[in-house]
């Protein structure tokens, strides 16, 4: 068969491209360059490139505090998330089958219940009872974790859907392995590239997350950059543009995890079969 | 697609064990759960379910009782009066939003969806694509403002641009944190949610199916009227949907391109509950966060029931 001639697909894509990268390249420009947009033009156009946008704002009394808040969050987001879903999602593969579709219709209620209903219901429900989610930055740990519930669900059921569950188990206790050994020494290796992807999705979740902690009032990186925007319109734009770039490097190196994995089962399946 | 295709591949040879297989594993396996099937296969379980309780049950309870209540000065309950006069043009001003930004979106991501399922040549820029799409989808935030206000903001980069070609973009009532402004910044993680959400469903129309219609002397555009659009009529609905669900629980953009004066429920929400010592009017921000709720329960309802219709075709 003679290849297709694609030219309105080509047109539709420049398009796209078009879209997608200006407001990267806008913001960019912004952060990096030093000329206002009213003498912007051909002779402007390389004058006055400079990083000093990027390190004042880094030089901000604040900006280090908030970043430091937002990765502990997230770290912290990232491990709740892994002990409470990790376990849970084994054992409804091993043991209970039967409350799965439960299990993952709860794991799907966080779509239903944005974070700006999340959050006002908390402040809600535990001001007077249980103040210390709302008054402390760490008490948005457990809010992320909601959050976080459907994909880190999804992850790890397909995860541990690809991999031979029950044989890994069986060979290992029957080798003597307790079951705790078991999940450290052989469950826990074999699922890696989903506990990885789940904890790094959760780490970016939580750096972007605006809506809870601005309505709980947390200093965190984007409530510092929203802060910022006004004073410092460069340097905001300069956090932005790094914590763009950031984030996908993340979901980059998500990618790269995931396609090694799908290489790894076809190899260790026609091994096994 | 064989790289889709794999887990399922391996997942039922698993449950054939279960359920008596050859091995004598299995079966010993079968009658151990069988024995403990009753309460104690859900206490590891308590964790999670007492997690969602504490965490997403009790505050949704506690916003519903909230919101049944009414504000000072009044009799009728907060989740009524929400959708009384003032207070329901936010809920139209969102809906129309949503809307448009869900239906532009889907359309505009088909297209794109399908251009770029039709290029064979760079293997790579379908992997580019869909790769670049899963950053966009999840691109929300304060950070997206920030690239938006850069390239299209009174004084953006874009603007300039169509300023210089003689187009003045703010002299025809453009603003950035306007309906308008909203919708196309909505775009930016509206259109590759959508690429995502269709991309399997192009690739699981059949061939054999296309050639059919050929043999049968269609053209390509009935093929596509008479067969493509049926089947992938689930998946555009399903689609239209969760971006309807995605924009109209959108917060952060919103707030950051109008510095928190736009007129969305979200954003709204918070104007009510900072203001509620002073004004009284606390509890009817829990009746819009209430509402959202309820409105996005249907949403998410009718996507799952429209996803299920679509997998048909996958499994046939």
């Amino acid at each position: 068969m003679k290849p297709r001639r694609t030219t309105w697909e080509w047109v539709v894509i420049a398009f796209a491209s078009l879209f997608f990268f200006i407001p990267l390249l806008a913001m960019a420009r912004f952060a990096l360059q030093r000329v206002p947009m009213s003498l912007l033009g051909r002779k402007t156009l390389f004058s006055r490139w400079t990083i000093d946008g990027v390190v004042n704002i880094i030089q901000n009394k604040d900006f280090v505090p908030a970043l430091w808040l937002s990765v502990r969050i997230g770290i912290l987001t990232a491990l709740v998330l892994l002990l409470l879903m990790l376990p849970t999602v084994l054992w409804l593969h091993l043991r209970a089958q039967k409350l799965k579709l439960l299990a993952e219709t709860l794991s799907l209620l966080p779509y239903v219940v944005p974070p700006i209903a999340l959050v006002v219901g908390v402040s809600g429900a535990f001001r007077t009872s249980f103040p210390w989610i709302i008054t402390s930055n760490f008490g948005l740990v457990p809010l992320y974790v909601i959050l976080c519930l459907p994909f880190a669900y999804r992850t790890l059921d397909a995860g541990i859907g690809s991999i031979d569950l029950r044989t890994l188990v069986d060979a290992s206790s029957s080798l003597g392995a307790s079951p705790l050994t078991t999940l450290f020494r052989v469950l826990i290796p074999n699922l890696w590239v989903s506990i990885a992807s789940t904890s790094f999705l959760g780490f970016a979740v939580v750096l972007g997350e605006f809506a809870i902690s601005s309505l709980l009032l947390k200093p965190t990186l984007p409530m510092f950059m929203v802060q910022a925007q006004g004073q410092e319109p460069q340097g905001a734009m300069a956090v932005g543009l790094l914590l763009l770039l950031f984030t996908t490097l993340l979901f980059f190196l998500i990618g790269r995890f995931q396609k090694r994995t799908l290489s790894d089962t076809q190899h260790t399946t026609r091994g096994a079969s | 697609m064989t790289e889709f295709d794999f887990p399922y591949m391996v997942t039922p040879n698993v449950s054939e064990d279960v359920t008596g297989g050859p091995t004598g594993n299995g079966r010993a396996l079968v009658a151990s759960t069988n024995r403990k099937r009753s309460l104690p296969t859900a206490i590891p379980l308590l964790p999670y379910f007492i997690f969602i309780t504490i965490f997403l049950g009790v505050p949704t309870v506690a916003l519903f009782v909230k919101a049944s209540r009414s504000i000072e000065g009044s009799t009728t309950p907060a989740l009524v009066m929400a959708m009384q006069s003032q207070y329901r043009d936010a809920f139209i001003y969102t809906f129309k939003l949503s809307a448009t930004s869900a239906a532009v979106g889907a359309l505009c991501g088909s297209i794109l969806a399908l251009a770029v399922s039709r290029i064979e040549r760079p293997r790579r820029l379908r992997e580019f694509v869909t790769g670049f799409s899963g950053v966009a989808a999840n691109m929300g935030g304060i950070p997206l403002a920030f690239a938006f206000i850069a390239a299209l903001g009174a004084q953006g980069l874009l603007t300039r641009i169509l300023y210089h070609w003689g187009f003045d973009l703010y002299g025809s009532g453009f603003k950035i944190y306007n309906f308008w402004g909203i919708v196309v910044v909505y775009l930016y993680f509206q259109i590759p949610l959508m690429l995502l959400v269709l991309m399997p469903s192009i690739d699981g129309l059949k061939p054999t199916w296309r050639e059919a219609a050929m043999n049968l002397g269609a053209s390509p555009w009935q093929y596509w009227r008479k067969v493509g659009l049926p089947i992938l009529s689930p998946t555009l609905m399903g689609g239209f949907l969760l971006l309807f669900a995605n924009a109209f629980s959108a917060y952060a953009t919103a707030y950051a391109l109008s510095s928190g004066g736009a007129r969305l429920i979200p954003v709204q929400i918070r104007f009510y509950l900072q203001g509620n010592t002073i004004t009284g009017r606390g509890n009817l921000g829990y009746a819009m966060a209430a509402w959202m709720i309820i409105i996005l329960t249907v949403i998410i309802a009718l996507y799952l029931v429209l996803r299920r219709r679509a997998e048909r075709w996958r499994t046939a």
